[in-house]
């Protein structure tokens, strides 16, 4: 698993910052062969869309790429002196470096058993096509990655889904642990097809109902992506506010068009974070801030175990048994489908396909202990490494390679202008020290620890590599 | 915090204060001690009022001399307000005061706030009557001075207000404490202890620092000769929300007359001659009484008037207080008989079906040769009335509204026979109506003189508002010589807000409001569609604004056929401003309403209405503000025609210059609705292709001028949307970033704020020295046309 996953997160992380430098231009199809994710899906998307153009006539969507709004590709990237793009690159690693920088370093009571609901726009306005290729069909690529991301850091929680369709809240998916699940109830397009007026209301009282049952000690959390910029509600939007901070709810939006009074309102009373995407890269940074747990507030910690004891919350947990290929057949309790692989809950016996779930006869959480120690890393970060900024850091024993991928240290060109370089939060040498164990790292892999592996692989495995030759 | 300017210690009620409030304060602190008038221009949402409030006080409390503050400003929010912002002040003066004497000299600082009966009153009858004219008549009759005699020597034989009376026994100046009191605070205070609020203030009027009150109390020389006829001579006037001045002016010493008011008035008449009838017979010494101080002369009765104490009345001019009134009206039905024959004359003058425009000369002259009613009487009208229902001790008079207006304006037309007025009647409301509705309007075309006997009487007069450009109108219209005058420019951290020209439509056909192209479906639909775009890219609420009610709804009902109101409603809720109050007042709560919970609304209004002038739009309830067409005033009117042939040939003012001056401030006043801060943000869009010329951008006010780049000032509907909708992206995120930049800049030492302001001060300095060398140079070099100085200012 580690390979495969160490390329998909570079490459996300590298494509989420870069794509405002490489907007596809073209309204009319190739959407770059770069771009394999959900590729499939947007050639789809392309012959819905001229289906409907065609029925509608033009003059309501845009059908003509020259009739859509100007896009200045360029513009966001800035060369230096010597034309180079050399200094754009460095900039974007390094406003990363610094996102992480302000992350606290100790450790935050953070909520382990998350339970999230989605919530998508699926108004007419997510038609619009200011994002490429659509609002419409970015968001639900972006879902995609963000739910299996999601339950990639947070092994132990739960997504459900809720669509806001012609003035009503649809409920798209049930809450489930199982990412395959949710993957698949967003995975047919056609289905999702945006249409009519979104009800913010509607919607957020869909999603706190599915949550009214869960235990005190899941967090409740709603991430709205909003593409429009009206809510039509049946009834006062303001009394359903309440009632989520009431009742815990994090409300957070992503909006995709402008900042809006009630979005924002929900987001500062109910502690959850507001953003509007400026362009598609910033669109998935803003959705994948989301990730992350969020930090238990006092508030909510006091509340339910009382002043000077936040820590004395047990609950229960089951490690199943796990079923070998060879086992003989059985119907497992959740599909009733024959299958001979599957798990065993410890308590009632019962099988099932997958974990982390509920057992639906006895109810008792069941997670694999790889599930809980990936939950873990949350709550005990590695430390960000130091930067070094000139040589006199360096001792004569110091190696000349990184200590993860035993490569030379790729000393930048800016060095000769170190004005700019060190307050970017860039080090001129290409060199990361941890500061517990004092190996040094390059870059590369100060991405990688950080945004994958949450952990350092020298402070638990002291042994130097050995040089190459 | 304090600081120096200068000599003066200023306490300033913030930690903060923006660059451009010192500046501020530094040329009005210039300004009082040159004993001059300014005219300063600063942006709408940076704390004009409390530095206003708080350089003055500082400047009262610093020298011996006491000069007292009249503060006047446009409606009774905005007076509301500008109190609340004196009481911050005053408590955070009290609090940082050093010694405990000062302390005591700072809770002796008293200020108020004074307005109209209707808003004050606590009868519990009186108070729910819904015209302001009606109250004032009630409360006069329980209140008059004969009314009250009568009253104490014969309890219950006359109704009298209870709260009125509890004024009596307190001594002058003490009816309220000292402090700082709001309107509310009066009313709270008043119902307490049972005083008349109204009165209580009017009684303090001479013993305050501050008054805070309405621009007529000082401009109306009706109601300024009640109210403010006690203020010193050193006092400092300040003029705030001054863009309209010039209008305000101009109403107060204009007088409509209409049919039904003619016909109400001849009752009257007839009235007042059964009255007359019956008080002969049963208290005939009462007339003698009269007639016999009328042969006196009004010089007499009015000989504690002596003319330092009182600011000279341009109604009643110092020549016609030593005359005596004039024979032929001295005795009561004389006088009652002249009436009537005024008001015969005034009908049969309405049964002309053409239109006549003339100057009071002729007017009188025709007067003459018609009913024999000469000058000198008529001059004498308005004060004969008074002096007659003085007599008769008439109740509810009200009723006799109309005929005071005619006595007053037989009054006026006597007395300005000269320049500056005219005299129009217009039979038909319309152009089209073939019904006659005949109006008399007696106009008078030259602001200054009702603001003359402000700028002699008082020293420092201060006028101030967010758009008063260009600077140089005003003393020229107004015929003073300011000390001082400046425009400051908003220093941002971001940029705000966005304004943009838009010139055509998305087909390239330009889009204008002018007269012959206006109702062109093509203009219409491009102005449709700039308001369907909008109401797509734009979250919660936005405002637009139309020249005239006449053209929005000429515009709106082709916007219904062509299906563009239906296209709006999906994405926002439309309201629409009517001429009616009540109707407004509800569209506009409904329209906040929709704005807070996220439906998004759209305010169709009209500049120069209630909405444009005195209602914010502050952050989400105007996020972007469209003016579709330049809001020229209707130039067919005659009243507005004769106003620029005067302007023209008094003071030299070109007709398209103050034309476009007029109407730049008006569309500048519209788009400054939605900036009410600094941390507001919104978007300004001018939608005409003449916003676009050169000499239209350098009316608007320097604070908005900075931020219309080249690129924004000619564009396509669709070009303004790709900026619109980058800006509002932007402008969005920013105010995340932004407010943690805020709260980091608040939690920044104090110290260092200290050494900012003194660096600040140092610099300031220097720059007042520099103001000053090129203030000089500017008054030298008075031959620069205006067009290039306002482009050179412009420049930078």
């Amino acid at each position: 698993m580690p390979p495969r996953r160490a390329q998909d997160h570079n490459y996300m992380a590298v494509d989420s910052d870069s794509d405002d430098s490489f907007i596809v231009e073209d309204g009319d199809g190739d959407f770059g062969a770069d771009r394999t994710r959900g590729a499939k899906s947007k050639g789809k998307g392309k012959a819905v869309q001229k289906g409907k153009d065609k029925g509608k006539g033009k003059g309501k969507e845009q059908p003509y790429s020259w009739e859509a709004s100007y896009t200045r590709s360029w513009d966001a990237v800035q060369e230096d002196e010597g034309g180079s793009l050399q200094t754009a690159v460095e900039d974007l690693l390094a406003r990363g470096r610094r996102r992480r920088l302000l992350g606290p370093s100790t450790a935050i009571r953070r909520t382990i058993i998350r339970h999230l609901i989605l919530i998508l726009d699926l108004s007419a306005s997510m038609l619009d096509k200011d994002m490429r290729p659509s609002r419409f069909d970015l968001t639900l690529e972006y879902a995609r990655a963000f739910i299996t991301e999601w339950f990639d850091q947070n092994p132990l929680g739960q997504i459900g889904i809720v669509g806001m369709r012609a003035g009503l809240g649809e409920r798209v998916c049930d809450m489930s642990g199982n990412p395959q699940d949710v993957l698949k109830h967003i995975s047919d397009r056609v289905k999702l097809e945006p249409n009519g007026e979104p009800s913010l209301q509607n919607a957020i009282e869909m999603a706190r109902g599915s949550m009214s049952h869960l235990p005190s000690h899941s967090s409740r959390e709603v991430l709205v992506i909003f593409g429009s910029l009206t809510s039509c509600d049946p009834g006062n939007i303001h009394d359903t506010l309440d009632a989520c901070v009431k009742d815990r709810i994090r409300v957070s939006f992503v909006s995709l068009a402008a900042e809006m009074k009630i979005c924002r309102d929900f987001c500062v009373k109910t502690g959850g974070t507001f953003g509007v995407a400026l362009n598609e890269g910033h669109f998935k940074d803003l959705l994948f801030e989301g990730i992350p747990p969020p930090v238990q507030t006092g508030a909510a910690a006091t509340a339910k175990t009382g002043p000077g004891n936040p820590a004395a919350d047990l609950m229960q947990m089951g490690f199943p048994t796990r079923l070998p290929d060879t086992a003989p057949p059985a119907l497992c309790v959740c599909h009733s489908e024959l299958k001979t692989e599957g798990f065993l809950c410890p308590r009632c016996g019962a099988k099932l396909c997958d974990v982390p779930t509920d057992c639906d006869i006895c109810g008792l959480m069941i997670v694999s202990s790889s599930h809980l120690a990936r939950s873990y890393h949350h709550l005990f970060p590695v430390k960000p490494y130091e930067v070094l900024m000139d040589k006199s850091s360096l001792t004569i024993t110091s190696p000349s390679v990184c200590h993860a991928c035993a490569l030379p240290f790729r000393e930048s060109q800016q060095s000769k202008t170190p004005a700019t370089a060190p307050a970017e939060g860039l080090s001129p040498l290409g060199r990361y020290r941890c500061p517990d164990c004092g190996n040094d790292f390059c870059a590369d892999c100060d991405v990688f620890v950080h945004e994958v592996m949450h952990v350092c692989p020298s402070c638990h495995d002291p042994k130097p590599i050995p040089q190459p030759s | 915090m304090k600081f120096n300017i200068d000599d003066l210690p200023v306490v300033f009620p913030y930690d903060r204060i923006y660059p451009e409030q010192w500046e501020y304060m530094c040329d009005l602190k210039r300004t009082l001690d040159a004993s001059g008038h300014c005219v300063l221009e600063m942006p709408s949402g940076t704390g004009k009022t409390v530095s206003l409030l708080s350089l003055i006080v500082s400047y009262q409390q610093f020298y011996p001399t006491k000069r007292k503050l009249i503060y006047c400003s446009r409606t009774v929010p905005e007076i509301e307000k500008a109190l609340a912002e004196l009481k911050r002040l005053m408590a955070y003066r009290i609090e940082h005061a050093e010694t405990e004497e000062e302390k005591e000299n700072e809770r002796n600082f008293t200020g108020l706030g004074l307005t109209s009966r209707k808003n004050l009153c606590l009868h519990p009858e009186v108070s729910k009557e819904k015209k302001g004219r009606v109250v004032d008549a009630r409360c006069r009759d329980l209140t008059s001075a004969a009314a009250c005699e009568k009253g104490r020597v014969n309890p219950g034989s006359v109704p009298l207000c209870d709260w009125h009376e509890g004024l009596n026994e307190l001594e002058p100046g003490t009816q309220l404490g000292r402090g700082i009191w709001t309107l509310s605070d009066v009313e709270q205070h008043g119902r307490e202890k049972g005083l008349c609020p109204y009165f209580a203030i009017r009684r303090m009027m001479p013993f305050v620092n501050v008054v805070i009150y309405s621009f007529h109390y000082l401009l109306d020389p009706k109601v300024a000769e009640q109210v403010s006829k006690e203020l010193s001579k050193d006092s400092i006037v300040v003029f705030d929300e001054a863009h309209n001045i010039d209008n305000v002016c101009i109403e107060s010493l204009s007088i409509d007359l209409t049919r039904p008011m003619l016909d109400s008035a001849a009752r009257s008449v007839s009235r007042l001659g059964e009255k007359i009838e019956e008080i002969k017979v049963t208290d005939a010494s009462k007339l003698q009484d009269e007639y016999a101080k009328l042969v006196e002369g009004l010089q007499e009765a009015d000989a504690a008037r002596d003319e330092d104490a009182f600011m000279s009345n341009p109604v009643l001019p110092d020549d016609l207080l030593k005359e005596a009134i004039p024979g032929n009206i001295r005795k009561a039905e004389h006088f009652v008989a002249f009436l009537k024959r005024f008001v015969e004359y005034l009908k049969t003058r309405m049964r002309v079906l053409h239109v006549v425009a003339e100057t009071p000369l002729s007017f009188l002259q025709h007067l003459k040769d018609i009913t024999f009613i000469e000058r000198r009487p008529l001059k004498f009208c308005a004060e004969r009335l008074q002096s007659l229902v003085r007599t008769l001790s008439l109740t509810q008079l009200d009723e006799y509204y109309a005929l005071q207006k005619v006595a007053s304006f037989a009054t006026l037309v006597a007395t300005y026979e000269k320049v500056g007025f005219l005299l129009i009647l217009e039979p038909f409301e319309t152009e089209s109506s073939t019904v006659p509705n005949p109006i008399f309007h007696f106009t008078c075309l030259d602001p200054s003189l009702a603001i003359k006997p402000v700028f002699e009487r008082f020293s420092s007069v201060v006028i101030t508002s967010g758009t008063i450009s260009p600077l140089d109108m005003y003393p020229k219209m107004l015929q003073f010589t300011p000390v001082v005058q400046e425009t400051y420019a908003m220093t941002l951290s971001r940029n705000s807000f966005l304004p943009l020209i838009i010139t055509r439509g998305s087909d390239q056909v330009a889009i204008s409001s002018r007269f012959e192209v206006r109702n062109d479906p093509a203009v219409v639909r491009n102005f449709g569609s700039i308001l369907i775009e909008y109401s797509k890219i734009v979250p919660d609420g936005i405002v637009a604004f139309f020249p005239s009610y006449l053209y929005m709804e000429s515009i709106v009902a082709a916007w219904n056929d062509m299906g563009i109101l239906n296209e709006v409603w999906k994405h926002k809720l439309i309201f629409v401003e009517t001429p009616d109050a009540n109707e407004t007042s509800i569209a506009l709560e409904n329209y906040r309403r929709a704005c807070d919970n996220g439906r998004g609304a759209i305010l169709l209004s009209v500049a120069r209405g209630k909405v444009s002038e005195g209602i914010d739009f502050d952050h989400n309830y105007g996020r972007a503000v469209i003016m579709f067409g330049v809001p020229y005033q209707y130039t067919e009117s005659r009243i507005l025609k004769a106003r620029l042939e005067y302007l023209r040939d008094a003071y030299r003012i070109r007709e398209s210059e103050f034309l476009g001056f007029d109407a730049m401030r008006n569309a500048a006043q519209c788009v400054g609705r939605v900036l009410r801060g600094k941390t507001d943000w919104g978007l300004m869009v001018f939608a005409d292709k003449r916003f676009a010329r050169s000499d239209k951008r350098a009316k608007l006010p320097r604070w908005i001028n900075q931020y219309i780049t080249d690129t924004a000032a000619n564009l396509s509907t669709d070009m303004a949307l790709v900026l619109s909708k980058l800006f509002m992206r932007t402008i969005s995120q920013s105010s995340t970033e932004n407010q943690t930049g805020i709260s980091l800049w608040t939690l920044e030492d104090v110290l260092k704020a200290q050494e900012k302001r003194k660096a600040l001060e140092i610099d300031m300095g220097m720059q007042a020295e520099r103001d000053e060398e090129i203030d000089e140079d500017e008054y030298g070099d008075s031959g620069l046309p205006d067009e290039i100085l306002a482009e050179m200012e412009v420049d930078p």
